[in-house]
């Protein structure tokens, strides 16, 4: 027992010199998740910030002039001022000028005080779905308010509707895609990089070697694994840094729990690369088979961006079946909601029985390989 | 005296095909042994069940006293196995390799230290220690693959085509070694189809389709098949004994 536990500190030990003796791969353990924080939180934002956005205003008026300094005044949009009327008022589209544009009637500031109202038309750039229809609903609701108080008039008093958004309250996406980011950084140093550095030794016939020493296959497995879990500690540790000193995400529940379902997340993940590297015959295919069998369906298929409830049944299955799905409810669940075990036994209970079920699976299929 | 390596009867099949046909053969300690075979012989096959990595089909077999069904940890701690492929650590310094495989073997500390200069100073690798693994020459590395294989002092150490693609001068070198190893009582088993790398054997055994088709010192060999080469000895037992195997 006590020899076998020296082999497998002896074999961990060399599996983490290779690592800090190999730059590339130092790079994607630390830079990549940095990287990969910036690029989430600061490109890939669907908030609606300084959109373009026209008014076209054929007779300028107080009215016009008031409502183009409001909405400039948000920072939702940007307003280069206001624009004469035009024969064509899709060309700044076309040429990208404008994401938005609110068109004026020629006696709008008329047609507000008579009965039935002015007309206007927004016209909004639907090309990307989701910030089109946010950005209608933008425009819509600080015209509307904009108007109402120029016009020094109350909203009728029919309902009074209050929203209480929890969890996320003033909406920032980083709330959300900090968490997410656990789930794809912890699978791409668990699933992909232990698969290639798996790979890697059958390819070089290092492996061969390995087995004709003392080293058992489960020795062999377990110091191959032993720095590739310490890593992903490490960076799940880093995103949480992170996302706490420069987005200001707090993790609201324990994290102590947190840290014990990261760990089982990661376990599951390590079952997949051991998984892949046994299939694989060399570096590039693990490379491949991980990437478009783990990260593609992560990203794409576990809620990281894309709800699942709005997904088609057939890829809601599949859904089901990726790790990071259940990962993802557990880590957004402990971060934004601050909740247990209570809650979350349940994907808890899956994820767990999925890392049992990828590592029976490879553990036999690495035995038949020898 | 119990035998280095024994086994009686020992079968691999794959499927329907034999790869090794009931192979009896005793090595004593300190010999130096040499099997050879044209490719896909069962030379392979055979080491990989001494080695205890492949379970025979039947048969047994004892190496360095251990049972090759039942006690493989014990044998694979009492044996060294060389490739014929480089198989260290590229990106590794030389004195990580060896550190590394002592470690693996149990060495450690002092001990470890000391047998590592006995090792480097016996292969001349002392000046090469710092230095990384892929930066030195081929010949060099095959030393270090020595070096490693040799390390935890093993009682048999099997080597697969040592020599095939080293110059005359480190051929000549690393066979005085292996003579220096089998004198202090290391058992030397060693794979080829090069004749001129079993010159060095005292017995040599050669493997036809997964049998031994003939088994003796290299110059009774050449007595008894009337021969001036090992290498016209070896095809003139092959084609005997496809003859025989052919005509059944």
């Amino acid at each position: 027992m006590k020899a076998s536990l020296r082999r497998i500190l002896v074999a961990g030990h060399k599996e983490f010199l290779h690592i800090i003796r190999d730059p590339q791969t130092l790079a994607i353990v630390i830079l990549m998740p940095v990287i990969m924080m910036f690029l989430y939180g600061y490109a890939l934002n669907s908030d609606i910030h300084n959109a373009q956005l026209l008014v076209e205003a054929p007779v300028p008026s107080a009215a016009s002039r008031a409502l183009t300094s409001r909405l400039n005044a948000s920072t939702f949009f940007s307003v280069p001022g206001s624009i004469p009327a035009s024969a064509d008022p899709l060309q700044p589209f076309r040429s990208g000028q404008a994401r938005a544009l609110l068109r004026l009637p020629p006696d709008f500031e008329a047609s507000l005080r008579r009965p039935g109202g002015a007309a206007l038309q927004v016209i909004v750039d639907g090309s990307d779905p989701s910030v089109g229809s946010r950005m209608r609903g933008a425009v819509e609701g600080a015209v509307q308010k904009t108007l109402m108080d120029y016009l020094d008039i109350e909203p009728p008093h029919i309902l009074d509707q209050r929203a209480v958004v929890l969890y996320n309250p003033e909406q920032r996406s980083a709330m959300f895609f900090v968490p997410g980011l656990m789930a794809v950084i912890l699978l791409m140093i668990s699933a992909l990089l232990t698969s290639i550095a798996i790979t890697r030794e059958k390819e070089t016939g290092t492996m061969g070697q390995l087995l004709i020493t003392p080293l058992r296959p489960g020795e062999i497995i377990a110091g191959k694994l032993l720095p590739y879990v310490v890593l992903a500690s490490l960076d799940g540790l880093l995103i949480l840094i992170v996302g706490r000193l420069i987005f200001g995400v707090q993790v609201a529940g324990n994290l102590f729990f947190l840290a014990i379902c990261s760990l089982i997340y990661v376990f599951t993940a390590l079952s997949i690369g051991l998984l892949v590297s046994t299939i694989a015959k060399r570096q590039h295919h693990a490379m491949m088979m991980a990437l478009g069998a783990t990260m593609m369906p992560t990203v794409i298929l576990s809620g990281f961006i894309f709800p699942i409830s709005s997904m088609p049944l057939f890829l809601q299955v599949i859904a089901h079946i990726v790790p990071a799905t259940y990962y993802l409810q557990i880590v957004r669940g402990i971060i934004l909601k601050g909740v247990g075990l209570r809650e979350l036994w349940q994907p808890l209970l899956i994820l767990g029985f999925e890392g049992l079920l990828l590592f029976g699976l490879s553990i036999r299929k690495f035995r038949i390989k020898l | 005296m119990q035998a280095s390596i024994e086994t009686r009867d020992l079968t691999r099949r794959f499927g329907s095909f034999i790869a090794v046909d009931r192979l009896t053969l005793r090595v004593e300690r300190g010999e130096v042994f040499g099997f050879l075979g044209a490719n896909g012989a069962g030379k392979t096959t055979a080491i990989r069940m001494l080695c205890g990595l492949l379970q025979p089909s039947s048969g047994t077999g004892k190496v360095a006293g251990c049972d090759i069904q039942t006690e493989t940890d014990g044998i694979r701690s009492r044996i060294g196995y060389m490739p014929q492929k480089f198989a260290l650590y590229p990106d590794f310094s030389v004195e990580m390799n060896m550190r590394l495989y002592g470690g693996l073997y149990g060495l450690k500390g002092q001990a470890l230290r000391d047998r590592m200069d006995v090792i480097s100073r016996l292969l001349n690798l002392e000046p090469l220690l710092s230095q990384r693994t892929d930066s030195i020459p081929w010949g060099w590395q095959q030393r270090l693959n020595l070096a490693c294989a040799i390390l935890h002092k093993p009682e048999i150490l099997f080597l697969d085509e040592p020599t095939a693609s080293v110059d005359p001068v480190s051929r000549r070198h690393f066979w005085d070694i292996i003579a220096e190893l089998a004198a202090s009582g290391t058992t030397i088993f060693v794979t080829s189809h090069y004749m001129d790398e079993v010159e060095y054997c005292g017995r040599v055994a050669i493997l036809v389709q997964g049998r031994i088709a003939a088994l003796d010192t290299p110059v009774g060999l050449k007595t008894t098949y009337g021969h001036a080469s090992l290498g016209e000895v070896f095809l003139d037992v092959v084609e005997r004994a496809q003859t025989t195997s052919s005509t059944q």
